[in-house]
Order: structure tokens, then C-alpha cells, then sequence
């Protein structure tokens, strides 16, 4: 439960997936904005929200699409550019082909905070959601695993040595729970330089320093 | 503050650190007379002109800022000792030297107030900082090989102030390894390959250095 509370995770919930409608629906016309009536039929697909898209996977109202990999990928690399124009929004823009072969190509330059700030907690959900399907593909942990292992190193090393203003390109590209770890770690090499460079041992309390004005 | 209610900064600050370095023990050299003080962490004294006694080192800052004593620095903080032990740092790659846990307060708050006591101070202040920097690079090379199997990282050695860096970041990082690599995301065949037989939910125990 203390994840229902938490800001990181009401975020991640929000980022938007794809889903095809296995049964129509009236009164949310706004998904499916090609229609002038109000509702969507049956087999259309749409952008939900997750944790929308996630509730009505569990009661069987949608279907949360996730891209094939297993034995088709070859043919799905090829003709990537062409289904992207084809099906805006079928495939996952943070899980499609692509995003995963720059990760095996390069996991340290991704940029994953444009494709989604929530990399790797939108990804632990979706694993979660999906593995009851046949054609399931289990493929998502380890992506997610071994992006975040080759980004760590990067992020380790940049965090603890760099000065303060550099490497602002690399920041852009960190998903949030990343630049949290960044953060931290800048934060306390930041304050134990501080320390080290001396200055006064005691500091007057604020309290202090506001002088009441004496009456006469 | 330790403790304080970010979840991800459960460090102390620098200055804590170093209230803490100062319930040390040092050895000053009293030049006036004075009776033995009894203090909650203990009774130190008689003081005597001339005669070597063991103090924290709080009170021995404190006196020689009054100009009651001459600090004698700790016999880890000679020239030949610090030498040696940078040497060893440096030619070991993976194990930490035995370092007093403190060295790095107790060696600054002498800078600070004990300049004339320490002989040779500028190289003995160069030699501290080497040390140093090679011990967080170690730290750094050596927290490059965590993988996700890892439950816990053992580094022997280290010394405060190291510890109280690398804490948050290791936290989080060690966090979030353990979720992204647990039963559910990674698939069944492959973890049973590389478990070792041993009781349920014990992954491969890893120490970075070995003592």
C-alpha cells in the first residue's frame, strides 16, 4: 500500500499504453475521435492510460497490445518504419523494436526519458500484466534488466567524479529513477566537499538574527 | 539529520561525521596541572606537566585552543606509515588497508587546530589525500560488478566518511536491481540454471572483497 501514495508510481500510471477494445463501449467517445457518436466499437484500438488500461484487462474489456518479438522480429525490424506509419499507435513506443535493438546496441546513450520517464516501473507492471497470455512475451524483464545494468555503470561513474556542471547531455537521457540515483549521489559528494573545504564550525540560528525592534 | 524522512538520503551530514570522529582517543601532552575530570564517557586525568595522557579528542582540541596542551598525532600519521599504506593501496586492487575508521576527521580536525605538533604537515597532508582518492576509486571500480544477483555487497575496510557517501547511491541501486531482476520479470528457466542448491530465496552471495 505504500505504493498508492507514492507520486513516482501515480506518474508512472499515467504514462499511456496502447489497447484494442474487445467490447464496445458507450459514453467514452474521447478515445476514438474519428466518430461523432459517443462511444467506441468493438476492436478499435486506443491509447489508455495504464492504470485504466490495466483495470479493464483484468475484466476482460481490452487487450494490451505488446509488439512480437519471438520468431518474427526479423521481418518486423524491416518493416518497422512502414507499420509505424500504418498503426500510429499500435506498437508501444517505449517497448517497440527499435528502442530494443539501440538498448543492445548501446544502452548507455538511449534516450529513455523521452520515450518514457518511467522506464523500468511501467515496464515491472506491464511484466506482471501480460504473462498470462500465450504468445507472452516474457522478453520484457530482461530488456528491462539489462538496460538499467549498463546505464547504472555509466551513471555510477559520472555521478560520484563529475563537477558540478558537466555532463548535462547524459542527465536528459535518465529516466526518473535514475536521476534520483544521480541525485543522491551527487548530493552527498557535493556535501562532503563542502565540509572539506572548511568554513565556520558553528553557525549562528537563524532565530538569531531577527532583531524585534525595541519599543519605546 | 540521519533519518530524515527522504527516503533516499539516509546519510549523515559531514559535520555529524565528525562530532562522531571526536569521542577518539589521542594522546596529548598537558604542560599545566590539573586534577582528573570525571566526565560521563569516563575519567581522564591527572594532568601533569610533561606527562603523556589519553584524551578525546574533542577535549584535546579544546585545550589546545587554550593553550593547555600539545597534541601528539596518532602513530598511523607519520610520513613512513602513510607511505606504505599508499603503496598497498595501490598495488592491491580489490582489498581496502586497515585504516582507522575516522582517519579522515580526526586527520582534518588536527590540520585544523594541531599544525605545529605534526611534523612534515604538507606531506603528510598529501599522502592522506592520495590515499583517499585511490580508496574511492577502488569503491567505484568495485561497485561496477554488481549484477542482478547480488543480495548484499560486503567491503571490508572502509571508513567512515567513504561509507557515508556511497550509501544512498548503493541503497538505491541495490533496490532497484532487486526489483527489476525477482521471480516474476525474469523467466523460471533461467534462474533455476544459475542458482546454486541451496535452501529457497538465497541468491549467489557475492563479496566485492574478500577480507
Amino acid at each position: 500500500m505504500a505504493q498508492y501514495f507514492d507520486i513516482d508510481d501515480i506518474l508512472a500510471e499515467d504514462e499511456l499504453v496502447p489497447a484494442v477494445f474487445k467490447e464496445a463501449a458507450n459514453g467514452v467517445g474521447i478515445f476514438d475521435s474519428s466518430d461523432d457518436t459517443n462511444r467506441v466499437e468493438a476492436g478499435s484500438k486506443a491509447e489508455l492510460p495504464f492504470w485504466l488500461a490495466s483495470e479493464l484487462h483484468l475484466r476482460q474489456a481490452v487487450s494490451i497490445n505488446v509488439p512480437l518479438v519471438s520468431i518474427k522480429s526479423k521481418l518486423l525490424i524491416i518493416s518497422d518504419d512502414f507499420l509505424m506509419c500504418c498503426f500510429s499507435s499500435v506498437y508501444m513506443v517505449f517497448l517497440n523494436v527499435r528502442t530494443r535493438e539501440e538498448i543492445e546496441a548501446d544502452a548507455a546513450h538511449v534516450d529513455l526519458r523521452k520515450r518514457c520517464p518511467y522506464f523500468y516501473e511501467l515496464g515491472c507492471k506491464l511484466a506482471h500484466l501480460i504473462d498470462d497470455r500465450i504468445l507472452s512475451d516474457k522478453n520484457i524483464g530482461p530488456v528491462l534488466f539489462v538496460a538499467f545494468q549498463t546505464r547504472y555503470k555509466d551513471v555510477l561513474v559520472k555521478a560520484h567524479t563529475s563537477a558540478l556542471s558537466v555532463t548535462a547531455k547524459n542527465l536528459t537521457l535518465l529516466t526518473r529513477e535514475e536521476t534520483k540515483l544521480y541525485e543522491t549521489a551527487q548530493s552527498s559528494t557535493a556535501a562532503f566537499k563542502k565540509w572539506k573545504m572548511g568554513g565556520p564550525r558553528f553557525q549562528k540560528a537563524y532565530v538569531l538574527g531577527r532583531k524585534r525592534k525595541p519599543t519605546e | 539529520m540521519a533519518g530524515n524522512s527522504d527516503p533516499h538520503g539516509s546519510a549523515f551530514s559531514a559535520a555529524e561525521m565528525e562530532f562522531l570522529a571526536e569521542d577518539e582517543l589521542v594522546e596529548i601532552v598537558p604542560n599545566m596541572r590539573m586534577d582528573p575530570i570525571n566526565l560521563i564517557c569516563g575519567d581522564f586525568g591527572p594532568f601533569r606537566p610533561q606527562i603523556a595522557t589519553q584524551v578525546p579528542l574533542w577535549l584535546a582540541v579544546a585545550l589546545k585552543k587554550r593553550g593547555k596542551c600539545t597534541i601528539r598525532p596518532p602513530e598511523w600519521m607519520s610520513v613512513d606509515k602513510l607511505t606504505q599504506l599508499l603503496e598497498a593501496e595501490r598495488d592491491t586492487e580489490r582489498v581496502f588497508q586497515p585504516l582507522p575508521f575516522h582517519y579522515v576527521e580526526i586527520s582534518r580536525l588536527l590540520f585544523d587546530h594541531a599544525r605545529d605538533d605534526i611534523p612534515d604537515i604538507y606531506m603528510v597532508k598529501s599522502l592522506i589525500e592520495d590515499i583517499k582518492d585511490v580508496r574511492f576509486h577502488k569503491i567505484g571500480t568495485g561497485l561496477e560488478t554488481i549484477s542482478g544477483r547480488t543480495n548484499a555487497v560486503k567491503l571490508s575496510n572502509l571508513s567512515a566518511m567513504e561509507v557515508n557517501i556511497v550509501r544512498p547511491f548503493l541503497a538505491g541501486a541495490l533496490q532497484t536491481f532487486y526489483k527489476l531482476h525477482n521471480p516474476e520479470m525474469v523467466p523460471e528457466s533461467e534462474r533455476r540454471g544459475s542458482r546454486r542448491p541451496q535452501g529457497a530465496d538465497r541468491g549467489a552471495r557475492r563479496t566485492l572483497k574478500p577480507r
